[in-house]
């Protein structure tokens, strides 16, 4: 039986949409839309700094808003929708970040860590677990392992006493069957849910996010009109769309959804995303989506092709954090074409 | 003077005691030594010597080897402070020499946090291999040792079989090679080294694979079911119970585990292995229900937290009819009840 399980959706528009607009989400603006996606149904909506709690800083963007205003205003906004956060440690640390946090009424709770470093979760999950409050941890650039390391990882998430483990695809590089493959793993090893966040550089991030569905994952996460940085995230309404075609129920109502999207295009975003050329080659080569305003800044300065950027960072397999190498990289591909060997 | 806490677990001991005191005969005026001895189980059989001392005049006493016994004195220094027991401090591997005139060894020291194995996989292996080889190394040096237990784990059988109400001792099956079940497989190595030092050195070496336990003393801050239940009701929050709470365990309160622990010590064949465990399972969305009627207002149990798509129903549960029929032993303290008393012992702590 293909379609016999409900999909929960986490709408993370005005937290990973965040980044598209250099975190400069108004209070007025999260309001809006956390009553439209609240009376459309979504299950949890993600509020926050595009890197989550704590981030807002000179390094990584500076919020327009706090923290605390931007929470307590989408509680105040929320009805029945769950109010969720998503927490990188480091960014976030537990009495300064997370407990005002969970003291402002946050209810779902998701670490973030990469892939290979679910150890870093283990403090923040346990905290959050004993304050009662729900808590996932989501694995950022989950293409970089091996299925099978993501199971071993994602034990550990489990073993912590979270709810659920998301795979996220942070540049949108899977295939619909490495989704398939790694949801099916984890859904037969463990005893914990499964969810997955898309990324579309290559434009499967619906296809993906229907293929983690019948792999047997619960939990879904979608963006009104993809709002993400560079190609953007899964698009909510459209896979609220095809997940009703296909069979299975969300609780979300479509109209409503559609006229979330249609708010959110409006009062949120100064373009919609698309897939642009470097997208693709940041699909492809497997960088974190983030990378793409930097690449192209520092390609430009050094006068060399952002896409051979990305191929050779994907190459090193750079990851969010090591910005630095964009430039290195840069600086190397600029010295190669200047002796002729590129 | 005992806090109302001390009273209570003092009485759950005497409760077990009662009329069985003499099952434990064998301990009067003996040694013995218990390492991984601050632990739920550790602090459990400190109980239970201390009550066999006070009460009927058993005259043992106690070595408690561990590398927390600081840590153990201020969380129970009615316990610390007694002449009859005496704390050691001393990491399993690096084991100098038990007390000479040591007659019975338990031998429990393991981490058994579920995170630590998940984080620390080598260091879980390490406590648990290094440390059998360096109690049996240490053991072989006592002259007048009559047994050691070495408490094993109710996983080294693997999962469950679907159609088996109870994991017996001789189950066929193992855990998977796996980081993720680096414990139960250390635990089964263990056993293995245990019955290679009874057949090497003729020690009097016996296994008891324990189940899950309830009760004073057991953290609440460990992701178990039990312990997450209660948390979160003592704290005044809804019981969250993840999945459908279909999920089957059984649970021995801990002066009942005391007890079985102590009577197979005394009365067990060098060589035999016992289950440890209550044999009546409960679904997690019972054990939730139980904990919640302890409380007023009754908490609200919400399964299906965050809801998987395949229900494959977990079991774990020991076949106790070896330790019926060859110890005696049964479930003294019902779940009930053991709930019950368990709630009353944290709201009386936190006071």
């Amino acid at each position: 039986m293909r379609h016999n399980h409900k999909i929960r959706i986490s709408d993370p528009t005005l937290r990973d949409g965040s980044h598209a607009i250099g975190h400069q989400l108004s209070a007025k603006q999260i309001a809006a839309y956390c009553q439209a996606a609240d009376q459309a149904g979504v299950s949890i909506v993600e509020v926050g700094h595009g890197n989550g709690l704590g981030a807002s800083s000179l390094q990584l963007g500076e919020s327009k808003t706090t923290d605390s205003v931007m929470l307590g205003t989408a509680k105040k906004n929320l009805r029945s929708a769950k109010l969720g956060i998503h927490v990188i440690p480091g960014f976030a640390t537990i009495e300064r970040d997370l407990k005002p946090a969970l003291d402002l009424g946050v209810d779902v709770v998701r670490v973030a860590v990469h892939c290979s470093e679910a150890d870093l979760c283990e403090r923040h999950i346990s905290f959050c677990r004993n304050q009662g409050a729900e808590v996932w941890g989501c694995f950022m650039m989950s293409h970089m392992i091996s299925p099978v390391m993501l199971l071993e990882q994602a034990r550990k998430i489990e073993s912590y006493g979270a709810e659920g483990v998301v795979f996220m695809d942070s540049s949108g590089h899977y295939l619909p069957d490495d989704v398939r493959q790694r949801v099916e793993m984890c859904r037969d090893e463990l005893s914990i849910a499964v969810g997955f966040h898309g990324h579309n550089n290559m434009g499967l991030a619906i296809a993906n996010s229907i293929a983690a569905a019948d792999a047997g994952a619960t939990l879904l996460d979608g963006c009104a009109r993809g709002f993400g940085a560079g190609a953007g995230n899964t698009q909510l309404e459209v896979l609220i769309a095809v997940l009703e075609r296909v069979g299975y129920s969300t609780g979300v109502d479509l109209y409503k959804i559609l006229d979330a999207a249609d708010l959110a295009e409006h009062v949120l975003m100064k373009e919609i995303p698309v897939i642009r050329s470097v997208s693709v080659v940041s699909g492809l080569s497997g960088v974190f989506s983030g990378f793409l305003k930097p690449v192209a800044r520092i390609a430009k300065e050094f006068d060399v092709d952002p896409r051979d950027v990305f191929f050779e960072l994907g190459r090193r397999k750079i990851v969010a954090g090591q910005e630095d190498i964009i430039l290195e990289v840069a600086k190397d591909l600029a010295t190669r074409a200047a002796k002729g060997a590129i | 003077m005992k806090s109302k806490c001390q009273k209570r677990t003092h009485q759950d001991c005497l409760r077990i005691l009662d009329g069985r005191e003499q099952e434990l005969e064998p301990l009067r005026q003996s040694n013995l030594v218990m390492v991984g001895g601050t632990g739920f189980v550790g602090t459990w059989i400190a109980e239970m010597v201390a009550v066999l001392n006070d009460e009927f005049q058993f005259g043992i006493k106690l070595s408690l080897i561990s590398r927390s016994t600081k840590e153990f004195a201020g969380r129970c220094a009615h316990l610390s402070s007694r002449s009859d027991i005496q704390l050691v401090e001393s990491d399993v591997r690096h084991l100098s020499q038990f007390p000479m005139d040591a007659d019975w060894v338990i031998h429990a020291a393991a981490n058994p946090d579920v995170r630590t194995h998940a984080s620390n996989p080598l260091d879980t292996a390490s406590v648990i291999v290094e440390g059998t080889m360096s109690v049996l190394r240490t053991a072989e040096r006592l002259g007048r040792l009559k047994k050691l237990l070495y408490l094993s784990s109710g996983l080294v059988c693997g999962a469950q079989s679907e159609s088996a109400n109870g994991i017996a001792e001789d189950a066929q099956g193992a855990p998977l090679p796996e980081a993720s079940f680096i414990y139960p497989n250390a635990k089964r190595f263990a056993e293995s080294i245990c019955s290679a030092a009874r057949a090497q050195s003729r020690l009097p070496v016996l296994a008891a694979r324990p189940f899950s336990f309830i009760g004073p003393y057991q953290s609440l801050d460990t992701p178990w079911a039990q312990t997450t239940f209660l948390a979160d009701a003592l704290r005044g929050n809804a019981i969250r119970v993840l999945g459908d709470g279909h999920v089957v365990r059984s649970y021995l309160y801990g002066s009942d585990a005391a007890y079985w622990f102590l009577k197979i010590l005394t009365t067990g064949e060098s060589g035999d292995v016992v289950n440890v465990g209550s044999p009546v399972g409960v679904t997690l969305q019972e054990l939730a229900k139980t904990v919640a009627k302890n409380f007023d207002p009754t908490p609200d149990v919400i399964l299906n937290t965050a809801p998987r798509s395949v229900g494959r129903v977990s079991r774990l549960v020991p076949d106790i009819e070896h330790a019926q029929k060859q110890y005696g032993l049964s479930v003294f303290t019902p779940l009930d009840e053991a709930v019950k008393l368990t709630v009353q012992w944290h709201q009386l702590s936190n006071h």
